[in-house]
C-alpha cells in the first residue's frame, strides 16, 4: 500500500520526492558553502543512519541525503536540528524555529565560491555575504535563487541565477610604482576587458567604462603600483535561469555596489515578491517575477528607500535573450495569459 | 656588533625622540600598507616615510626592499626645455631609515654599482646616499625563508643607531655620537640588541670562480624547467634588495610639448624588452634565459667583477613575491648540483 | 656637488647628411677627444636617450649615422639644422689603433655596423703609411641600403686599399652579390707574414659566422676585435642593460678581442 505523503508539505521541509513512492531526499543548506567540517558527521549519520548510505552533493552546494523513509522524517528533523541552529541562526544570524527542520524550501541555497578566503582570483569574502543576504530572504515563502561570486570569472554561475552577486575591485593605480612592463596590459589582454593601455610616457591608461572589476590588473603587477582598494564592489546579474521554458543568461541590473547598497536592494525582494504575487506565495520562480512585473516595476521595488553608494550604477532597461525552444512562446491565448485580465 | 650605550624608551618617549629628528632628518621605515597586497584582503608592507613609532612595521618582513627609499621606483633627474637640462632637487634634510642587517647590507651592493663601477659615481644615489644613516631593526621573531646567515649578511656596522621594539617599549642603542645628546636625560640600561645568529634555513651559496664554469652552466638543461614555470614578471627583481637596474624614459607635459622630465624606472632583467636594441634584436628571448641571466648575476657576475661575495642578502623576498612559488634557495641548490655535475664531467645532451 | 655623468649638453645640429631613406648622418658641434669606435649618450627632449656609435668626427665636430628604428631615432629624423641635439659621453673604449700600426688591416663590417668603423677606415685611408694594406669587405643589404656612397668611391680608389662591397640579395654595379662571408676567402692571409688585425662589426648573426670563416681561414683568434651592440641606458655601469656576466659593454667595451668577445654569452 502507497503511504499517504503530503509532498508539497514535505517539499517545504526541505525534503525532496523520490521516484521511489515514500522516499524523499534531505538538503541541508549551507548558506555560502562554508562550513565547520565537523558537520560533515551529521549528514554522514543521516546518511547511514536513514538514508541508503549514500551521499549527494547538491547542484545549489547543499548536502543531500537521499532515500529517507517518511516515516523517519521526524527523528531526522530532530537530529539535525543543532545544524540549523548553528548554520542558520548562529552563523547568519537568521530567526526560525529549528526543531520541525527548515520551514521553507523556496527562497534556495545561496551558493558561493571559495572567494578571497582561499582564491588568488578572489576579491571579496563571498561566505560573509552570502550569509548576510541568508538572513534577508530566510526563512520566507517566496522563491529565490542567489549566488555570490568572488571575481567576474563568475564561478558562482550568477549569469544563471535570479540574483547573480559578483564581487569586484576599483583598482588603485600607483603612477609612481609603475614601471612600465605591461604585465597587467597583457593580462588584461587575455583574461578580462582590453581596458589597459600603455601611453607614450610609459605609464598604464585605463578606460575606466569598460573595467569589468576582476583585479586581474593587480594580481599581474610584480611592483604594487596596482592595488585592491579595502572597499569592496559587487555588480548584480539579473535575471539568468535555466529551465525547460525560458532558458536565459542574466543580464547587468547594477554595478559598483558597495556591500551596504547589495544587501539594502536584496532586502527589498520579499516585499516585491508579495506584491507581484499579491500575498499569495505560489510555488514559481523568481524570475519569472521579474517578467510579471516587468523590469520598470522591479526596479522601482528594488530600489525603494535604497541609498545607493556613490560609484552605483543600475540598468536602465535590460533586454534578456531568451533561449527559444519554439518560437513566439510568449504569444499565448489570453485565457492562459498571465498578465492581461 | 660592537658593544652600544642602550637605552630603554617608552612609545611616547620614542614618539618624541622621532618628532626632535624629523627637524633635521627625513625618517623611513617599513609601513603597513592595508590592502596593498597581491591578493585581496592582503596588507603590503613598504619603505615610507613615517612620523610616529607605532607606524613601523616591526613584525613582518616589507613586501618591498629598503633599496626604494634611495631609487624609488620612479624618480625624475631631469627637467628639461628646448635647450636645458636641469637636474631635479636634491633632498633638503639627512635621511635615516629604519632597516634590518640585510636590509643595510644590501645597500653596500648598492654602492658598488652606484658609486664604483667604473670609477664612475652616479649623482642622483650619491646626493641622497651621503645623506643616509641608519637604524638596526633587529629581528627577534625570523620570516619563512630568510637565510641571511648563509651570506654573511646578518650582522652589520652601517648603524648609527639601533632599535629592538619590546612590546610598548624600544631599546636604542647608540652607535653613532651625533646621537648621543638626545639621550642625555635617560640612564643606560644593561641590553644588547643582537642580530640573527641563525637562520632555520640555510643556503649552502654556489661559488662559480670562473666565467669558463659560468658558460658552461648557460648550457645545463637546470634552466629548462622555468620556461615553463616562470612568467618572467619581474616581481623578484623588484623585491631584490640588491637589483639596481633601471630605465631611462623622457616624458613631455601634455600642455606643453617643449618642457619635461627625464626619469629614472626600476627596470628587471626578468622582463621582456630588457635587453632589446633599437634595431628590435633581444638576446635572452626565453625566459628561462632571462632567469638565468639573473640568478648567474646574483651568483657569478657580480662577484666576479667586484670580488666581495654574492649579491644577495638572504632576505627572501624573490621568493616570497614569486607568484609561482619559485624558490630561489631551491635554484641555488640546483646550480650547486650543476656545478658538481659539470666538475665531475657529467654530460648533458 | 656640480659633476653629474648622466647630464647632457646641448650642442648645435651643424648639418644633417641623408646616406640613405632610413639612414641619415647628424653631424653636431663638438669640442671634445674621441677616438674611433666609440660612442656618446645621444638623447632628444620628448623623446629619450640612446646609444650611438659616432661614425666620423674632425675639427669641431662629431657624426653619427642613425638607422630611423625606435623612439629616440625616430624622433631625431624631425630635426632641423641649427636645432640643438643632447649629447653626453664619449663613452667606450675604441679600436685598438695603435696594435694596427704598420700591419695589414682586414674590416669586415654589414649594414650600420659600417658606422662604427667609418671615421678608422677614414683616418686609414687618409694617412696611407699608418697601415699597410687595407682590406675592407662591407656587405649591405641591397642597393637602397648603401651608405656612405662617397666614402666607399673614395675608399675604392685608395692604392693601399682592397675592397669588396656586397650587396646579400640585388646585382648591382659596383656590388658582388652575395653575404659578406662567402668573400673571407679572397682575402690572402698567408701574404700578411702575419702582420695583421681583423676587425669585425655588425649585426651579432653576422658577427658569429664571420668570426667562423675567420678561424677557418687559420686567423689567430688574437688578432680578432669586434665591436658589440647592446642595450644600454645608461653607458657608465650603473643601469645594467649591457651587462654580460662580469663584463659591462659600455665600460669594458664596445670593442673586445675574440679571445673575450667569444665567452662574452649573453
Amino acid at each position: 500500500m502507497v503511504e499517504d505523503c503530503n509532498i508539497k508539505k514535505l517539499r517545504n521541509n526541505c525534503f525532496r520526492q523520490s521516484k521511489v513512492p515514500g522516499e524523499f531526499m534531505l538538503q541541508l543548506r549551507v548558506p555560502g558553502a562554508l562550513i565547520d567540517a565537523k558537520w560533515l558527521d551529521v549528514i554522514k549519520h543521516v546518511c547511514q543512519t536513514w538514508g541508503d548510505g549514500t551521499f549527494h552533493l547538491g547542484m545549489r552546494q547543499t548536502l543531500n541525503a537521499p532515500r529517507i523513509k517518511a516515516k523517519d522524517i521526524p527523528a531526522v528533523n530532530e537530529y539535525i536540528q543543532p545544524y540549523l541552529q548553528a548554520v542558520e541562526c548562529d552563523m547568519c544570524d537568521v530567526k526560525m524555529q529549528t526543531k520541525d527542520g527548515y520551514p521553507y524550501i523556496a527562497p534556495r541555497n545561496i551558493m558561493a565560491c571559495i572567494g578571497g578566503i582561499h582564491c588568488i582570483k578572489g576579491n571579496v569574502y563571498t561566505q560573509r555575504l552570502a550569509q548576510k543576504l541568508e538572513k534577508l530572504i530566510y526563512p520566507n515563502p517566496y522563491h529565490i535563487k542567489i549566488s555570490v561570486s568572488g571575481c567576474p570569472n563568475d564561478c558562482g554561475k550568477g549569469h544563471f541565477q535570479d540574483f547573480g552577486i559578483i564581487g569586484c575591485t576599483k583598482p588603485i593605480y600607483t603612477i609612481d610604482r609603475c614601471i612600465g612592463c605591461g604585465a597587467c596590459v597583457r593580462k588584461c589582454e587575455s583574461a578580462a576587458t582590453r581596458v589597459l593601455s600603455l601611453n607614450d610616457k610609459n605609464k598604464v591608461e585605463k578606460d575606466p567604462c569598460c573595467c569589468v572589476g576582476c583585479g586581474e590588473c593587480v594580481t599581474a603587477c610584480p611592483t604594487g603600483a596596482w592595488r585592491r582598494p579595502a572597499k569592496d564592489f559587487y555588480k548584480i546579474i539579473l535575471g539568468g535561469r535555466t529551465g525547460k521554458q525560458y532558458p536565459r543568461m542574466g543580464k547587468m541590473f547594477a554595478n559598483w555596489l558597495t556591500e551596504e547598497s547589495v544587501l539594502s536592494i536584496m532586502k527589498n525582494w520579499p516585499k516585491f515578491s508579495e506584491w507581484v504575487l499579491g500575498g499569495k506565495p505560489i510555488y514559481i520562480h523568481g524570475g519569472h517575477l521579474i517578467d510579471r512585473a516587468g523590469y520598470q516595476r522591479f526596479k522601482d521595488f528594488m530600489l525603494d528607500g535604497v541609498n545607493l553608494n556613490p560609484e552605483a550604477m543600475i540598468a536602465e532597461n535590460i533586454n534578456w535573450a531568451e533561449t527559444e525552444y519554439r518560437s513566439n512562446i510568449h504569444v499565448k491565448p489570453l485565457d492562459k495569459h498571465l498578465s492581461v485580465k | 656588533m660592537k658593544h652600544a650605550q642602550t637605552y630603554q624608551l617608552t612609545v611616547n618617549e620614542m614618539n618624541e625622540f622621532l618628532e626632535q629628528l624629523s627637524k633635521k632628518y627625513d625618517i623611513y621605515a617599513p609601513v603597513r600598507i592595508s590592502c596593498g597586497g597581491r591578493y585581496a584582503k592582503d596588507d603590503s608592507i613598504i619603505y615610507q616615510p613615517i612620523n610616529t613609532y607605532q607606524e613601523i612595521e616591526f613584525h613582518e618582513r616589507s613586501t618591498y626592499p629598503l633599496k626604494e627609499v634611495l631609487t624609488p621606483i620612479t624618480q625624475t633627474l631631469f627637467y628639461f626645455t628646448e635647450d636645458e637640462f636641469k637636474e631635479s632637487k636634491s633632498p633638503q634634510k639627512d635621511v635615516l631609515i629604519f632597516g634590518r642587517a640585510c636590509d643595510i647590507n644590501s645597500i653596500k651592493i648598492q654602492d658598488q654599482i652606484y658609486l664604483q663601477n667604473g670609477g664612475i659615481e652616479d649623482y642622483f644615489y650619491k646626493r641622497i646616499r651621503d645623506k643616509i644613516k641608519f637604524i638596526l631593526m633587529d629581528c627577534p621573531e625570523q620570516f619563512e625563508g630568510c637565510f641571511c646567515c648563509s651570506v654573511g649578511a646578518n650582522k652589520t656596522d652601517m648603524q648609527s643607531l639601533a632599535v629592538s621594539d619590546n612590546n610598548g617599549s624600544a631599546y636604542v642603542g647608540i652607535y653613532d655620537s651625533d646621537f648621543n645628546n638626545y639621550f642625555a636625560k635617560y640612564s643606560a640600561v644593561d641590553h644588547e640588541i643582537q642580530t640573527p645568529l641563525e637562520n632555520e634555513l640555510k643556503v649552502d651559496y654556489p661559488v662559480i670562480d670562473n666565467l669558463d664554469l659560468a658558460n658552461k652552466l648557460k648550457e645545463h638543461p637546470m634552466w629548462k624547467e622555468f620556461d615553463a614555470r616562470c612568467i618572467g614578471c619581474g616581481s623578484c627583481t623588484v623585491s631584490c634588495s640588491t637589483c639596481t637596474c633601471f630605465e631611462t624614459t623622457d616624458i613631455v607635459y601634455t600642455q606643453n610639448a617643449h618642457i619635461g622630465e627625464r626619469r629614472r624606472t626600476c627596470s628587471s632583467c626578468m622582463v621582456d624588452g630588457f635587453d632589446k636594441v633599437a634595431g628590435g634584436q633581444s638576446f635572452r628571448k626565453k625566459t628561462s634565459e632571462k632567469y638565468r641571466y639573473k640568478i648567474l648575476h646574483k651568483v657569478y657576475g657580480y662577484n666576479a667583477r667586484f670580488h666581495t661575495g654574492p649579491m644577495c642578502v638572504g632576505c627572501g623576498r624573490c621568493s616570497a613575491r614569486c607568484p609561482e612559488l619559485i624558490s630561489y634557495p631551491a635554484t641555488l641548490n640546483k646550480l650547486s648540483q650543476a656545478i658538481k655535475e659539470i666538475k665531475g664531467g657529467v654530460q648533458h645532451d | 656637488m656640480t659633476n653629474n655623468p648622466v647630464k647632457p649638453t646641448a650642442c648645435k645640429l651643424l648639418d644633417i647628411m641623408p646616406q640613405t631613406q632610413t639612414e641619415w648622418t647628424f653631424r653636431v658641434k663638438n669640442n671634445l677627444p674621441i677616438k674611433h669606435g666609440q660612442f656618446m649618450q645621444l638623447s632628444l627632449p620628448k623623446v629619450g636617450e640612446a646609444p650611438i656609435s659616432i661614425s666620423g668626427f674632425g675639427d669641431g665636430y662629431v657624426d653619427f649615422t642613425i638607422r630611423k628604428v625606435g623612439k629616440v631615432t625616430d624622433g631625431l629624423f624631425s630635426l632641423k639644422k641649427g636645432d640643438n641635439i643632447f649629447i653626453r659621453g664619449c663613452y667606450g673604449n675604441g679600436w685598438p689603433t695603435e696594435q694596427f700600426k704598420n700591419k695589414t688591416v682586414v674590416i669586415i663590417a654589414g649594414g650600420t655596423g659600417v658606422s662604427p668603423v667609418k671615421s678608422l677606415v677614414n683616418m686609414l685611408c687618409e694617412h696611407s703609411n699608418y697601415a699597410r694594406n687595407i682590406y675592407l669587405i662591407l656587405g649591405f643589404k641591397n642597393s637602397h641600403s648603401i651608405l656612405f656612397a662617397d666614402e666607399l668611391k673614395k675608399w675604392q680608389t685608395a692604392s693601399h686599399f682592397h675592397v669588396i662591397y656586397t650587396l646579400d640579395d640585388e646585382n648591382y654595379p659596383g656590388f658582388k652579390k652575395g653575404l659578406v662571408t662567402d668573400f673571407i676567402k679572397e682575402i690572402p692571409f698567408a701574404s700578411f707574414d702575419n702582420e695583421y688585425e681583423c676587425i669585425i662589426v655588425g649585426p651579432p648573426i653576422m658577427m658569429k659566422f664571420v668570426g667562423m670563416g675567420l678561424l677557418m681561414n687559420k686567423v689567430p683568434e688574437k688578432k680578432i676585435w669586434m665591436s658589440f651592440e647592446r642595450k644600454m641606458s645608461c653607458g657608465i655601469g650603473k643601469c645594467g642593460h649591457c651587462r654580460i656576466d662580469e663584463t659591462y659593454v659600455c665600460l669594458d667595451g664596445p670593442v673586445f678581442n675574440y679571445t673575450i668577445g667569444k665567452k662574452l654569452i649573453d
